[in-house]
């Protein structure tokens, strides 16, 4: 996604100036000036100096645009564009002068004669005395060379012992001589064999992943060789303890710029224990609204069950709840949620969303798998279940690979491993680069620029992506920002020198495509994994025996045989050979084996020819085996993100665009949320590595950051309450939305840090409240005076979530299979195009072991608004359409389900009907049913028993009595019903 | 705000009856006064997403889309775009200049002429190749564009280019954008549907072809098998007796009803309802749509249908004409796997799609002209990208085997129907017929053209994302090709 490009810094939409009448002359002319073409550095330099230099000039240089020079106007801004242009009106210097876009609104606006000037300037041809021609520097050919050569003339690979990384290895050169020739271009080899069209050769451009030098790249480095091939001495733009200029302290004002205060209660009519409460109640009170009235206990139990494990309460749980009489009885109904094992599939499912979560590379139509993804999605579940820090959680997921020294410690401990695999965070976007034809620097970037994004939507709450291609265009989000931040990854992610993903197949013929794998398991998971390993070897060996066992037969038969030819005396020696190894034997056993070995000994091939059961043998041992091999356990490996030490520079790419490289950028954070006075000082902890990552993560988990916490607390307020306190979730910028209580929302981050970042604390804080606990119902005076609940006089009625939609139904039908964590289960793609989950031995897995493969999702969960994870999602959709309704009416496996719920209560309760409506009531909705429901039931019950008996043999329900086929119809009506797919 | 209880509830009641009785004697009992129309009732719904039928920005010149998706490359120098050059220089290598658009630069040839003879047609005298006899008599009610070029050289991101304007998957798809825009005529069928591949296998990029990405999935294709169950799920696959299912959607419909009556106000719960009325509608009108019984035996025949070559393509050429009468605003026909991927002996490969598809196109067109429909419907024919000039030919094989690699620079894509002005031929390319020259089309044009005859202005089509409007064409400012309307 990129955003309308605008080319100059924020344009004010004032009044557009009109123009003045183009023809009339201007009064302050310097006298003569009239008549000659205007020249650059007399006429115009100054002016612009005057007017524009304040962000314009060689030092400031806003948009990247700086105009105290020819060279600066020529290269233009961060649209890579020259501002000048043969024709006046095409000029972008013009069209913002003239258009009144610029000077911006609050700085004096340009005179009319000075307009004139201007116009008549560019008019003429923009003409300047030449002393300021364009000096090209190496840093403004270097990006081409990266780009197209350094794959094999570079850091892992020097063909022909040529480097093209710096003005000194160009100069030396390689086998063939110098690649250039200072002064003299035609002299140089590199741009001959550039001519020539044989570099980058053209039969290895696809594999290589690179494309011709285009000709205006050629024509800068023939420039920078005739101007001497000179280096120049161009530090990286990096932030220092002076003032950045870019970003001003009015804009870091911005309510979520500045570090969160706890601010003092509110006082508030009514006594509210919990400060939530005290914070809501006065906006409430302020509308003359108060809370509802607290929901039902069942609603309650119900409730919290979903909200916190995404399954509905098991009865005696309710039950259990219905009957406690103390008074914290709602604390330990929470409290026995939060520790239930399923607390982590519920909410690091809600993780996986924003990290972008999938089980596949995406992007091209084979998906191909990635293999060892669901580790980090076992560590998720893990981590949140262990209520571990989210700082710390942050911290490894960002920056694990650097928090130890893992290639050089003597045991890989669990704590190493899960900050390995937690780095998995940073490998979830879309990438098609395991196929040739797009792994190119666009392609790979584009990986970058996902990943920045997950991380600027689910962290940080910013839209990032709009500072790819210019700087961000309504907060105080320069393009060079978003380079620095590309310069954090370059390490670990860069793009002039890529670890593929897994190949697509048939698509590459790298030679070591897949290699984002580290080895550093624990030694109990390598331990595990040996004995699964040896037991299938044993699997596959006995698979095998029989056919060995018969080749082996077969053999000693011929050998009998063919012994059974030769003289007797002869038989001794012969055996002797051959038990003897080749090498072994002597010099006359070399000789018997010359002699008899060909006629002694027979092939299998051959042995198979002979015996054709001997054959058919082999062919379905041969098929078993292979079929077997497929579930051979993979070794175990971590997908992981890591740094590869000293990475390419990174250079801005005006427009977003590889191919239009500006200014060189160092690592560092948004100056926004700095003081913009703090350089960025990387420490690394682990040998080789720079340290980058590490300390980008630390600044994001400092306290008193102004927006980890709060997009954080956001989020989980968001899945409890219906709607975030700020209600762009991943907006906390000038275009979200301002919150609808701030102060509750900063009192909620500094708690939340204060309380050692504990999200087990935090769902307390939040559910612990009048305000979780109010009942869902309206009323036309709450839809008057609160129509959108943004003052929350109510809870809100919720449809369950794709994943809590499937796992009930598995659920109440008993299908569910209790096991956790491991590979996923994959999925089938049916010849009518239903997509579903594999059955395992247990039964159904949990929808969060199911394979998330981005090209086919089951149809269950996407009907049910399950997203493609593009790159990831901030926030699902919720839609009622009729599929819905289809496919819990009409498919098959759905039917399924609610025969074997019936068989269920059925065992449960034979035969007792009432008491069979009862427990499905129990089970599938929570509750008791109404003496009415009860009585409708019932009557249908009967009736649809006694059409059963009487309907023709159905070949599907065969052999299943009329009772249970009713009962199948009733449990099929009860998961269809609202009152099982929402929640109150 | 007038929220009147009873008239409320009155309304549920009916509803989730209706849709009950619906269901089980297959008449529309619903009427048209829905229970969304329902004026006492506060529309609160935070974004009102539907697919009624919506205001265009301005008078549009057609009213329905018929989209001929033609993917896997139809080779443009062989079908619509006559090089003598080639002929002239047949052999001659290029290899070193065309090096980055090919995928495997190891079967590179050199140019290569068009094993086919060109002839003119119509009164326009319109070029067309000897394998589309059929087409050819059209070439009067055809736009041809000559100078269309897509910007990757593969499959998968040029499809999506041409789906939804990007080179990656997870954007809503063109049909996705009409259907947002405009809604859709008849609400008893989805807006937009796909006929995809008769052989039951889903195209490249699967159903990501006709995703809605960003938009709600409202807007989504629905895809319609042309055997088997058209819809998913439209129906169980073993049904129970009438009765049984009679009786079970009657309790259901109590049982909600008391849910409903429980918690007044909840739209949600409303909206919910009416989607269970649209599953019982949708049952029945498919049906309906889909039955190609009552068709004459001379329109069959038009399109091909009952002979081998033609007969699955046929049929559903024939099924977007009969949705497209039905009120379907945007269909969307896939022919049977990348038959126009022609890599290897275009000499028999080509002429053998063209022959499945030629006839079938041809009746459709006819068929549209017969009915009136032409000045309503919008027929757009197209790949994803053409085919090179040079001869693809793997090392060690035979000349006459050869096939040309995709070639994204310039190919030919046809309009026909509402809004063009027949006979048309637009732009070029170059003397080899390798990148698109004169009048140069990008997919943001072709684009930004196709909602124009539709009556939506580019600017005006934008979903806003995170505070950002994003649009089919992105952010540079297509251009409507004007030449080629009436």
């Amino acid at each position: 996604m990129s955003c309308p490009v605008k080319t100059w810094s924020l344009g004010a939409l004032v009044l557009a100036v009109c123009a003045t009448p183009w023809a009339a002359p201007a009064a302050d002319n310097p006298p003569g000036e009239t008549d000659q073409p205007l020249v650059f550095e007399s006429s115009i330099q100054p002016l612009l100096a005057r007017r524009c230099g304040k962000c314009h000039s060689d030092k400031i240089r806003k948009s990247g645009l700086e105009l105290s020079t020819m060279a600066g106007l020529r290269r233009g801004g961060e649209s890579g564009e020259s501002v000048l242009a043969e024709k006046l009106d095409d000029s972008l210097l013009w069209q913002m002068i003239d258009g009144g876009d610029m000077p911006p609104a609050g700085e004096p606006p340009l005179t009319d004669p000075e307009k004139q000037r201007i116009r008549r300037w560019i008019s003429t041809g923009a003409k300047s005395d030449g002393t300021h021609t364009a000096t090209v520097t190496q840093h403004d050919i270097l990006p081409f060379l990266y780009t197209r050569c350094v794959v094999c003339h570079g850091r892992r690979k020097q063909s022909g012992q040529l480097d093209l990384r710096t003005v000194e290895s160009m100069l030396k050169g390689g086998k063939s001589g110098p690649a250039i020739v200072a002064g003299d271009p035609a002299a140089s080899l590199l741009l001959k064999r550039v001519h020539a069209k044989d570099m980058p050769p053209p039969r290895e451009l696809i594999r290589a992943g690179v494309r011709p030098l285009e000709s205006p790249e050629v024509a800068l480095i023939t420039r920078w060789i005739s101007q001497g091939a000179r280096k120049f001495d161009v530090p990286p733009d990096v932030q220092t303890t002076e003032s950045d200029p870019l970003v001003s302290d009015e804009q870091r004002k911005f309510w979520a710029f500045q570090r969160p205060r706890k601010p003092p209660l509110p006082p508030v009519s009514g006594s509210y224990s919990n400060p939530v409460d005290q914070f809501l109640a006065r906006r409430l009170n302020a509308r003359q609204l108060e809370f509802s009235p607290t929901a039902s206990r069942r609603t309650l139990v119900r409730r919290v069950a979903y909200d916190l494990t995404g399954l509905p309460p098991d009865w005696q749980d309710v039950e259990r709840f219905l009957a406690d009489e103390s008074d914290g009885w709602y604390a330990k109904l929470v409290d026995f949620y939060l520790d239930s094992p399923h607390y982590g599939h519920r909410w690091g499912r809600h993780w996986l969303d924003l990290c972008g979560y999938a089980d596949s590379e995406g992007k091209r139509s084979a998906d191909p798998v990635r293999q060892h993804a669901w580790r980090y999605r076992d560590y998720v579940i893990r981590s949140l279940n262990a209520d571990k820090p989210y700082d710390r959680f942050l911290l490894e997921q960002i920056a694990g690979d650097e928090l130890y020294d893992y290639e050089n410690a003597k045991s890989v401990s669990r704590e190493m491993m899960d900050a390995l695999v937690a780095t998995g965070f940073l490998r979830m976007a879309p990438d098609g680069t395991g196929s040739d034809i797009v792994d190119t620097v666009e392609e790979r970037f584009e990986v970058v620029a996902d990943e920045i994004e997950i991380l600027g939507s689910a962290v940080l709450g910013l839209t990032l992506r709009c500072a790819q291609c210019h700087s961000h265009k309504y907060d105080p989000i320069p393009q060079r920002d978003y380079y620095r931040l590309v310069a954090v990854f370059q390490p670990a992610y860069d793009v002039y020198d890529w670890l593929k993903p897994t190949s697509v197949p048939g698509q590459s013929k790298q030679a070591n495509p897949n290699r984002r794998y580290l080895k550093y398991v624990t030694e109990n998971v390598k331990q595990k994994w040996t004995v699964t390993r040896d037991k299938h070897r044993a699997r596959v060996a006995a698979l095998k025996q029989p056919l060995t066992d018969r080749l082996t037969a077969l053999r000693e038969q011929h050998l009998k045989q063919q012994l059974a030819k030769l003289p007797e005396t002869l038989h001794a020696d012969l055996q002797k050979m051959l038990n003897t190894v080749a090498d072994q034997r002597s010099e006359v056993q070399k000789y018997l084996a010359d002699k008899f070995g060909k006629q002694l000994s027979v092939s299998d091939a051959q042995l198979v020819k002979q015996n054709a059961d001997l054959a058919q043998l082999k062919k379905t041992t041969d098929k078993q085996v292979k079929e077997l091999q497929t579930q051979a356990p993979p070794e175990p490996l971590i997908r992981a993100l890591w740094d590869r030490g000293t990475p390419s520079p990174t250079w801005i790419f005006r427009r977003g665009d590889f191919k239009n490289p500006g200014d060189l950028v160092g690592p560092g954070v948004l100056s926004a949320l700095t003081d913009g006075k703090t350089p960025f000082v990387p420490q690394p902890v682990r040998p080789g590595s720079t340290g980058r990552r590490l300390a980008f993560a630390r600044w994001l988990v400092e306290p008193e950051h102004p927006l980890t916490a709060r997009v954080l607390v956001n989020r989980v307020w968001f899945h409890h309450m219906g709607r975030g306190i700020v209600e762009s979730l991943s907006n906390f910028g000038n275009t979200g939305t301002r919150p609808t209580h701030p102060q509750l929302l900063d009192w909620l981050a500094v708690s939340f840090v204060e309380n050692g970042w504990s999200l087990k604390w935090l769902h307390r804080q939040i559910m612990n409240t009048e305000a979780y606990r109010q009942s869902s119902h309206t009323s036309p005076r709450l839809l008057q005076r609160d129509p959108d609940n943004r003052w929350l006089s109510r809870m809100p009625l919720r449809r369950l979530e794709a994943e809590a939609v499937r796992d009930s139904l598995l659920a109440v039908a008993g299908q569910l299979d209790a096991s956790t964590w491991g590979p996923p289960v994959s999925v089938t793609v049916q010849p009518d195009g239903l997509v579903v989950s594999n059955k395992t031995d247990g039964g159904w897995k949990r929808t969060i072991y199911v394979q998330q493969r981005r090209k086919e999702l089951p149809t269950i969960l996407e009907t049910f608004d399950l997203p493609q994870m593009m790159p990831n999602c901030v926030e699902r959709p919720n839609s009622t359409v009729a599929p819905q309704a289809l496919l819990m009416l009409n498919n098959s496996l759905v039917r399924a389900w609610a025969l074997a719920f019936a068989r269920r209560i059925e065992a449960q309760a034979p035969a007792d009907r009432t008491r069979q409506i009862d427990r499905v009531y129990q089970i599938g909705l929570s509750r008791n049913p109404t003496p009415q429901e009860k009585q409708y039931a019932l009557a249908a019950l009967e009736q649809l028993t006694a059409q059963w008996q009487a309907a023709p043999e159905i070949e599907a329900s065969k052999d299943i009595p009329a009772a249970t086929r009713a009962l199948a119809n009733f449990c099929h009506v009860i998961m269809n019903s609202a009152a099982f797919l929402y929640v109150d | 705000m007038t929220f009147s209880r009873r008239s409320f509830m009155g309304s549920v009641t009916n509803g989730l009856q209706g849709a009950a009785l619906a269901w089980l004697f297959s008449r529309d009992l619903y009427g048209g006064s829905g229970l969304l129309a329902a004026d006492s009732l506060p529309d609160t719904r935070p974004a009102g997403y539907n697919l009624l039928p919506k205001q265009p920005t301005f008078q549009p010149r057609a009213k329905a889309v018929i989209q001929l998706m033609m993917q896997g490359g139809p080779s443009q120098v062989d079908l619509f775009d006559p090089k003598p050059e080639l002929d002239r220089n047949h052999g001659k290598s290029i290899l070193k200049d065309i090096a980055k658009n090919l995928s495997s630069p190891d079967a590179a040839g050199g140019l290569m002429r068009s094993p086919f003879q060109f002839r003119a047609h119509g009164e326009s005298g319109m070029q067309v190749s000897e394998l589309l006899p059929h087409l050819s008599k059209h070439v009067d009610d055809m736009a041809l564009v000559r100078s269309m070029f897509n910007t990757h050289q593969n499959h998968e991101p040029a499809i999506y280019k041409i789906q939804s304007g990007k080179t990656m998957p997870g954007l809503p798809s063109l049909g996705s954008w009409i259907s947002y825009g405009l809604g859709t005529l008849n609400q008893n069928l989805p807006a937009y549907i796909v006929l995809d591949s008769p052989d039951g296998r889903l195209p490249t990029n699967h159903v990501q072809n006709w995703q809605s990405g960003y938009l709600p999935p409202l807007y989504q294709g629905t895809r319609i098998r042309s055997k088997g169950v058209p819809i998913l799920n439209l129906k169980p696959e073993h049904s129970e007796p009438q009765p049984v299912e009679a009786l079970s959607r009657d309790l259901l419909s109590k049982l909600d009803r008391i849910h409903r009556n429980q918690r007044p106000g909840q739209l949600q719960l409303d909206a919910r309802i009416a989607s269970y009325e649209l599953a019982a509608r949708m049952q029945m009108s498919a049906s309906d749509a889909l039955d190609v019984t009552t068709e004459t035996a001379g329109t069959l025949a038009n399109y091909g249908i009952g002979e081998s070559a033609t007969d699955s393509y046929g049929r559903q050429c024939l099924l977007a004409r009969r949705l497209v009468e039905r009120g379907v605003r945007f269909v969307q026909v896939y022919p049977v796997g990348q038959q126009w991927d022609n890599h290897r002996d275009i000499g028999t490969s080509l002429p053998k799609i063209c022959r499945t598809t030629d006839r079938p196109v041809a009746g459709l067109l006819t068929d549209l002209k017969q009915r009136g429909l032409m000045d309503d419907v919008l027929v757009v024919w197209g790949g994803e990208f053409g085919r090179l000039p040079i001869a693809q030919l793997p090392p060690g094989t035979p000349a006459k085997r050869a096939g040309r690699d995709h070639g994204p620079t310039g190919f030919s894509v046809w309009f026909a129907g509402a809004g063009i002005k027949g006979g048309t031929t637009y732009g070029s390319t170059d003397e080899i017929g390798w990148r698109a020259a004169e009048n140069r089309v990008s997919v943001a044009d072709w684009h930004a053209t196709i909602l124009h005859l539709l009556g939506l202005g580019n600017d005006e089509l934008f979903f806003e994302v995170h505070g950002f409007k994003q649009r089919l064409t992105g952010v540079d400012k297509p251009r409507v090709v004007r030449e080629i309307m009436s």
